[in-house]
């Protein structure tokens, strides 16, 4: 693990803008750059399933990214080389506007390469299924924080089947009121219980 | 004795022999929020926050439907109240969402991270001119007319609801034998300034970048909850405060112990000095802390358990100490079967049941999309295993009132006389009690925003 990927891990944000500033300065390639982040990502993961991380300190890893992405993607434009690890489309159900966690699932996506569509909060069935079908992701994700939420992630799924989506795409769910018994009502493919489950999914539907 | 008088002293005397951790005739089942009795009986969930008749004619048949029920919610929003100052940090069924959509609370940052010096400095005059206008969309050109026929028309919102909801308790008692579960209400200090002011991305950097500052602001605000809470508490203390938390959940231990518990504790013996329980909802999974309320007076919180959260382990870790409540799942009561609750609450009355101190309730709530069925079975099985002392008589008891600090006010007497040059040749007295009452109902309004 190289410095910045330690940094990272560490979530030593100074020192992280401090060497990716120095490191655009010498002409090191953004894509190596993102890769020795994703690097340090996987590192936070690590900890906070071994208990060592909690929440917060996934937040403020999906915190920094975010900032680190604001310097490296002009750099990767003008580089013109962008490679991803794969699209996910997530967002929050309908009628519920909560953002936390879809926010910290896209920001840890995105920290692990992957090319996230995220369609915001209150997000209809027909505004998944649209994007399923226009941005052709292998991985669905749907965020809820409330229990009235059920039939909205049945509704998507069901919506998916009836324009014959279903079978291209894997469907994740997540959020406090969300476990096992929610997924095989709805029709999921998988609950995740952590944010970083759906990262280790998303990795997994791509053959990672 | 009337028969509600009777069925109301049962039900409140063996809420408060569970809270005390005493022996009880039948495990309690009481919710400090239940949502499904609104909707229930077909109230939509904008008529719950606009008609006041109406929710309370949906709780009023929800208790007769219900009679195992031991207590319902002792809240609620009023919608005209948010209408007439414009709050935006609230959608609101009917106004900003489909009327079958429950109000959803929005966190935005209303504190910019360099203000922290001038909250810290006055953090009463820093809300009311400052962070309060940033979500209340009248208060945003002071002086207009717009302005000061918001203020004056919140004001008698205010009132309108404290009425109203003096006489929904009066009628829930009354005629449905029903106590309310809480009176009063505050957050964790960590928790206001997270909410409503610097919001979650924000707090979380602040911890890391500004601790000293975040710590200073939750001492304050410790202070601030209190006063809160005090004035708002039931003056006999025969039911505790009520104190949602939200942010505890996603700090790890270390973090917890530095930012969220000090200014909690302080807030918590501040009301139990002043002869007030609390009673806490432990939203998400607080198992990495919640052993730090053993540091407590014993019996002095009543703990609502979330689904995330674990009450099996809650109870081996606090249970001898402090009253639990919950163990009904959300996915179990809207999505199980009736058979599935039964054995639920079978199997919690015969394990967490077993310690005095525990309350059967949803995690934190009884959800507005339980199956009617299921809350049914919910009763039958509490009256069928939750015998535990039938020889206990349940009867209410008055809290012991300690010393508390003085009510803040935002202007004395003193300077007002002052200010409009006033002799006082009277009773001054009789000026002055009038004149601190209305101080500390203004303090209370500008406060309550930061739930």
């Amino acid at each position: 693990m190289n410095e910045l990927a330690l940094a990272m891990k560490e979530l030593d944000e100074d020192k992280i803008m401090e060497l990716v500033k120095s490191g655009l300065d010498q002409g090191d390639s953004p894509l190596d750059i993102v890769a020795a982040l994703n690097q340090g990502v996987v590192g936070v993961g690590e900890l906070y399933e071994s208990g060592e991380y909690f929440v917060s300190q996934l937040m403020f890893a999906a915190e920094i990214l975010t900032e680190v992405m604001e310097i490296l993607e002009p750099a990767m434009v003008r580089s013109g080389r962008t490679e991803s690890a794969g699209t996910v489309v997530i967002g929050t159900v309908a009628g519920d506007v909560h953002d936390i966690g879809k926010n910290i699932v896209g920001t840890l996506l995105k920290g692990s390469g992957f090319n996230v569509v995220d369609l915001g909060v209150d997000v209809p069935a027909d505004k998944f299924v649209e994007a399923v079908a226009e941005h052709q992701p292998k991985v669905l994700g749907m965020s809820a924080l409330l229990s009235f939420t059920y039939p909205e992630m049945k509704a998507v799924v069901e919506a998916l089947a009836a324009k014959g989506l279903r079978g291209q795409v894997k469907v994740v769910i997540g959020g406090a009121p969300v476990t096992d018994e929610v997924k095989v009502y709805a029709g999921a493919d998988y609950w995740a219980p952590t944010a970083m489950d759906t990262v280790s999914f998303a990795n997994r539907a791509y053959g990672k | 004795m009337t028969d509600m008088k009777k069925l109301y002293d049962e039900r409140l005397g063996r809420y408060q022999a569970a809270m005390a951790l005493e022996p009880v005739d039948r495990i309690p089942l009481a919710s400090g929020v239940s949502t499904y009795a609104e909707v229930y009986s077909g109230n939509n969930k904008q008529e719950t926050i606009y008609d006041q008749e109406k929710w309370l004619q949906g709780e009023i048949k929800f208790c007769q439907d219900f009679p195992v029920t031991d207590t319902l919610r002792s809240n609620r929003i009023y919608g005209p109240l948010f209408d007439a100052l414009g709050v935006v940090n609230y959608k609101l069924p009917g106004r900003d969402l489909n009327v079958d959509t429950q109000f959803q609370f929005v966190e935005k940052e209303y504190m910019r991270p360099e203000e922290y010096d001038e909250f810290l400095a006055n953090p009463t005059d820093f809300i009311v001119t400052r962070a309060w206008p940033r979500f209340m969309a009248s208060l945003a050109d002071p002086g207009s007319l717009e302005y000061a026929n918001a203020l004056f028309k919140a004001g008698l919102c205010q009132a309108a609801f404290g009425a109203f909801m003096m006489r929904r308790g009066q009628t829930l008692a009354r005629d449905c034998g029903m106590p309310q579960p809480m009176s009063g209400f505050f957050l964790a200090p960590f928790d206001a300034l997270s909410d409503t002011l610097r919001d979650f991305k924000g707090i979380m950097r602040d911890i890391r970048r500004r601790p000293d500052k975040v710590i200073k602001a939750c001492d304050l605000l410790a202070d601030e909850m209190a006063n809160l809470a005090l004035n708002t508490a039931d003056p006999t203390r025969s039911l505790p405060v009520f104190c949602p938390t939200h942010k505890a959940m996603f700090l790890s231990p270390k973090e917890f112990d530095a930012f969220y518990w000090p200014s909690l504790k302080k807030t918590l013996d501040i009301l139990h000095h002043a002869g007030h329980r609390t009673r806490l909802l432990l939203e998400g999974d607080w198992g990495p802390h919640i052993r730090h309320f053993l540091e407590l007076p014993r019996a002095s919180v009543l703990l609502d358990i979330d689904g995330q959260g674990d009450i099996y382990r809650a109870s081996e870790a606090v249970g001898h100490h402090q009253g639990l409540a919950g163990g009904l799942n959300d996915p179990l009561l809207i999505l199980g079967t009736p058979d599935q609750v039964r054995e639920k609450v079978k199997n919690l009355c015969q394990t967490v049941g077993r310690k005095a101190g525990y309350i059967v309730n949803g995690a934190c709530n009884i959800p507005y999309d339980t199956k009617p069925e299921n809350y049914r079975a919910v009763c039958e099985a509490v009256e069928e295993y939750g015998k535990f002392d039938p020889g206990v008589k349940p009867a209410p008891r008055q809290g012991v009132a300690g010393p508390r600090p003085a009510p803040k006010l935002i202007s004395t007497w003193a300077r007002q006389k002052a200010l409009i040059k006033a002799p006082a040749p009277g009773d001054e007295a009789l000026i002055e009690a009038p004149w601190n009452r209305f101080e500390a109902l203004a303090y209370n309004f500008w406060w309550q925003w930061v739930v």
